[in-house]
């Protein structure tokens, strides 16, 4: 009876909590975010049935292969992960309205650091490959801090710097890579092998489906909390939002720009470690692996929102997926999926689309509240 | 009377992007030769009907007539075109340009490919000559008086010929004699044939010089009315639907300790107006009024009192502590509020929701959070800010919405509100009821009131006489960052008198005033 009561409140707050959510604006900003997709992936099919021998097919593989080839979910998964941690670490930053670019360098040293650490510390069981992800995090928070402590020190343009401070990790990473933690025996630019105990294991022995997903999803529902429900979240926020009203409200804008700059810096080097080691068992990256960009553009559609980045990052999982299967049982290119980007984020970013059907809308809203308002006026 | 009006706008509807609807079937009439008010609180849709004519809005239903025939104006050239002009709320100038440089911008008259400066200074001379708007062709822009800026926006708008003038709240920013020599200007230019539209909520002003007015409210006109059978009191309860009665409530200032003590405050900084040699305090339960034109020094004490400035000569106490090196928010600590000047900059964060923005300066309070600091308490957050929705009488659908989708009146309760529930010592209120309706403010009033009745400090700096005449016990003119008069508001002192101060015409033998007034106060 008791537990009937408190699951009924408790039911009660959970539909208020949706409820406050689901107003006009947020359904119509997911409504045009799902109408951009569905264009994109329209121009898509457009340029298949011009381009293809066999645009039936060509379109079965892209659009149904990822979902029903024995090991296609495991696949998106497995490919969505790096961008939800990138995706995380472009949203903390933007929310800050800081244009830091650092997510990319911070994803590969994240991940070189990480890769060390496995290598040559040697500690037992889960604690490694647990101790080599903080590890790829701090490492890539510490270098993030140059651009950060630039930017609210001393007003350094933060784009710059992180731009550069990309290439700067990315020369000395393989610098270090060649010189010093080279495997002689491998005949090429790579580590030693990882001891088994440090690599991220797959769910099951017959699944490529990485346990690395579940720490991207946790990443997913920390930073949701971080923006929610604690005051340096509401800090960061706020400074983003209205620097002006920050300082006014007694801030130090300092603290958030340099904060969020750092805390995304971490969120992509522990993206950069598990991805490593997910997926690799030696550390060879001798360029950067362009996950930190994909990240600011999946941040950008999902509108700086945690639990959408983790969506959309899948989605991108997904056609990328499709693409390769295309790839490898058609004559069409893969590189079909940037052109699907292009229009995707060219529409979500185009305040005025669908703009004037918002407007429709309202007008027939407004129009039906009329005869009400008629008999209040006097 | 004329059987088809010069100007009719019929059923305007218009609803901006973020959903506001600023117009709902609107309807609007102008007969040739007369001044119109449209009259409304702020938030109203008056400027937004207006803009909607100059073609800077597009309308989303109805149409405009003009002389009879319908019209499609899209853009402000157009509007021109049609012979409509607009003068802006917000001067649109060139500082570094001269006057008739400024008055040929965007239609300038080539000679042999370039700009022929002389037949700018002509035209400028010709209009000031037509409609006796003086003003010097040569001078800087930058170098001229606020009321003689609105002359060369008044002469740009003339310069484009056109017949009807529209007028954004004209005298928002100007001083008492600066509005009498307005109105003249006016008359003049409607007895030149001209229409002119005036978009205002100061009743007084409706009554003095037009003819016609036109009250809004929530988009909708209500009904136009000759001014000449219509009484103030009759607009108002159109404009709000309620009367308003605007008096000074008596209020006894209690004795002790100063809680604000300012001594011989200077501050020279390049690019901002300048402070000389200040001196002020303020005594529990009592509320001083700044008056003066905006610039002359007001941002500059204000931002010293509230920790924005701080290198400054002179003295600052508090409550007995002196706020010198003092942060923002360590100057907040010593239970200092500060409504300031621009709700939508510094008052607000407009995309973050109502309760976000009520707790932004005490959101690290051990009440608003749970976890040993380390959450914030969403729940307890909620319930704050449903109570404040209901003792501000804040209109909105929930404690979720962003603040910027709400009505100015209800942006600036919610940040009185987040200033006033505090209870602070001193109130620092620069502005507060600055462009919004009579209802809001006098409501903002009657709060600023009560906190000074329950013994605060209350600094209340405002361009606005009514609003000073309404809560100052005492009021201070400054001008040219110093305060060259000192008045008590017992009724005896008069809205020109003051213009006069603020203008810098007079100025009192002010040590003596001061000493006199300190004589006075020791022997409280």
């Amino acid at each position: 009876m008791q537990a009937m009561q408190r699951f009924k409140s408790m039911y009660a707050r959970v539909i208020t909590a949706i409820k406050r959510t689901l107003n006009l604006g947020f359904v119509f900003e997911l409504a045009r975010t799902l109408a951009a997709i569905v264009i994109a992936l329209s121009v898509a099919a457009i340029i298949i049935l011009i381009v293809s021998d066999d645009p039936g097919f060509t379109l079965r593989v892209f659009l149904l292969n990822p979902l029903t080839q024995p090991d296609g979910f495991a696949t998106i998964f497995s490919r969505a992960m790096p961008l939800i941690f990138t995706g995380l670490a472009a949203s903390v930053v933007l929310r800050a309205k800081q244009f830091n670019l650092f997510a990319e360098g911070a994803f590969f040293i994240g991940g070189f650091a990480g890769a060390i650490v496995a290598i040559h510390v040697g500690l037992p069981g889960l604690l490694l490959p647990v101790v080599a992800l903080l590890a790829g995090g701090l490492v890539a928070a510490i270098f993030g801090t140059v651009p950060a402590a630039l930017k609210a020190k001393l007003d350094v343009n933060e784009f710059v710097v992180s731009l550069m401070m990309n290439f700067i990790l990315l020369w000395i990473g393989v610098y270090f890579l060649s010189n010093v933690f080279n495997d002689e025996r491998a005949g090429d630019i790579t580590t030693p092998l990882f001891p088994e105990h440090a690599r991220i294991p797959y769910i099951s022995q017959d699944s490529f489906f990485t346990s690395g997903v579940f720490i991207a999803i946790a990443a997913v529902i920390l930073v949701f909390i971080f923006f929610r429900f604690t005051r340096f979240g509401y800090n960061i926020k706020t400074t983003g939002d209205n620097l002006a009203f920050a300082k006014y409200s007694g801030i130090n804008p300092a603290g958030p720009i340099f904060s969020s700059q750092v805390i995304g810096a971490f969120i992509a080097g522990v993206g950069g470690a598990t991805e490593v080691l997910s997926h690799y068992r030696r550390f060879n990256w001798t360029s950067l692996p362009m996950y930190g960009f994909d990240g600011f553009m999946i941040a950008i559609i999902a509108k700086n929102n945690p639990l959408a980045v983790l969506f959309v990052a899948l989605f991108f999982g997904y056609i990328r997926t499709g693409a390769v299967q295309m790839e490898i049982f058609t004559r069409m290119s893969s590189e079909i999926v940037t052109i699907i980007q292009a229009v995707i984020i060219l529409l979500v970013a185009a305040q005025a689309f669908l703009m004037s059907l918002r407007k429709r809308l309202m007008m027939r809203r407004i129009k039906g509240l009329k005869h009400v308002e008629a008999t209040v006026e006097v | 009377m004329e059987t088809t009006p010069l100007l009719d706008m019929q059923a305007i509807t218009k609803i901006y992007d973020n959903g506001v609807v600023a117009n709902d079937n609107a309807s609007f009439s102008l007969r040739k030769g007369e001044i119109h008010a449209i009259a409304g609180e702020n938030g109203a849709g008056k400027t937004t009907l207006m803009k909607v004519l100059y073609g800077l809005e597009k309308v989303d239903e109805g149409r405009v007539m003009l002389h009879g025939n319908e019209v499609n104006i899209t853009s402000p050239h157009k509007a021109i075109e049609h012979g409509i002009g607009m003068v802006h709320q917000h001067f649109m100038l060139v500082d570094s340009l001269s006057v008739a440089e400024n008055v040929m911008l965007g239609a300038e008259v080539t000679k042999r490919g370039f700009i022929d400066k002389s037949h700018g200074i002509q035209k400028t001379e010709a209009i000031a000559k037509t409609y006796g708007l003086y003003i010097n062709p040569l001078a800087k822009t930058q170098t001229l008086s606020v009321g003689l800026k609105q002359r060369l926006e008044i002469i740009k708008v003339l310069a484009r010929d056109v017949s009807i003038v529209i007028l954004d709240e004209p005298t928002a920013v100007l001083t008492p004699q600066e509005t009498v020599e307005l109105f003249n200007q006016l008359k003049r230019l409607r007895n030149e044939g001209h229409s002119i539209v005036i978009i205002t909520h100061k009743l007084k002003e409706i009554k003095t010089i037009c003819d016609r007015v036109t009250v809004m409210r929530h988009g909708k006109t209500i009904g136009t009315y000759d001014v000449a059978t219509i009484t103030e009191a009759e607009i108002s309860k159109r404009m709000i639907g309620a009367e308003v009665r605007v008096e000074r409530v008596e209020r006894s200032i209690q004795g002790g300790k100063p809680i604000l003590e300012i001594t011989n405050l200077t501050r020279h900084h390049p690019g901002e107006p300048s402070l000389h040699d200040v001196n002020l305090s303020i005594r529990p339960g009592e509320i001083i009024g700044v008056a003066g034109v905006e610039g002359n020094g007001q941002r500059t004490l204000i931002d010293i009192l509230t920790g924005y400035a701080s290198s400054y000569e002179g003295r600052v106490l508090i409550n007995g502590v002196d706020i010198r090196g003092r942060s923002i928010k360590a100057v907040r600590e010593l239970a200092v509020s500060h409504i300031p000047e621009d709700r939508m900059i510094k008052g607000s964060n407009p995309f973050g929701t109502i309760g976000e923005n009520l707790v932004s300066t005490t959101i690290n309070k051990p009440a608003f959070n749970r976890a040993k600091g380390w959450l914030i308490n969403g729940r307890k957050i909620r319930q704050y800010t449903q109570r404040l929705l209901k003792s501000y009488r804040i209109k909105a659908d929930n404690t979720d919405v962003p603040v910027r989708v709400l009505s100015g009146g209800n942006i600036q309760k919610v940040v009185c509100a987040r200033e006033l529930d505090s209870q602070p010592s001193l109130l620092i209120a620069d502005q507060p009821s600055r462009g919004i309706d009579v209802g809001s403010m006098e409501f903002i009033h009657r709060q600023i009131e009560t906190l000074a009745s329950n013994g605060s400090a209350v600094l209340l700096v405002s361009a606005d006489l009514r609003e000073i005449f309404r809560l100052a016990d005492t009021i201070y003119v400054i001008y040219n960052g110093a305060f060259v008069g000192a008045f008590n508001n017992d009724g005896s002192v008069r809205e020109d008198t003051l213009g006069e101060y603020m203008l810098g015409i007079k100025r009192q033998a002010f040590a003596k005033e001061v000493a006199r007034r300190d004589a006075g106060n020791a022997a409280l």
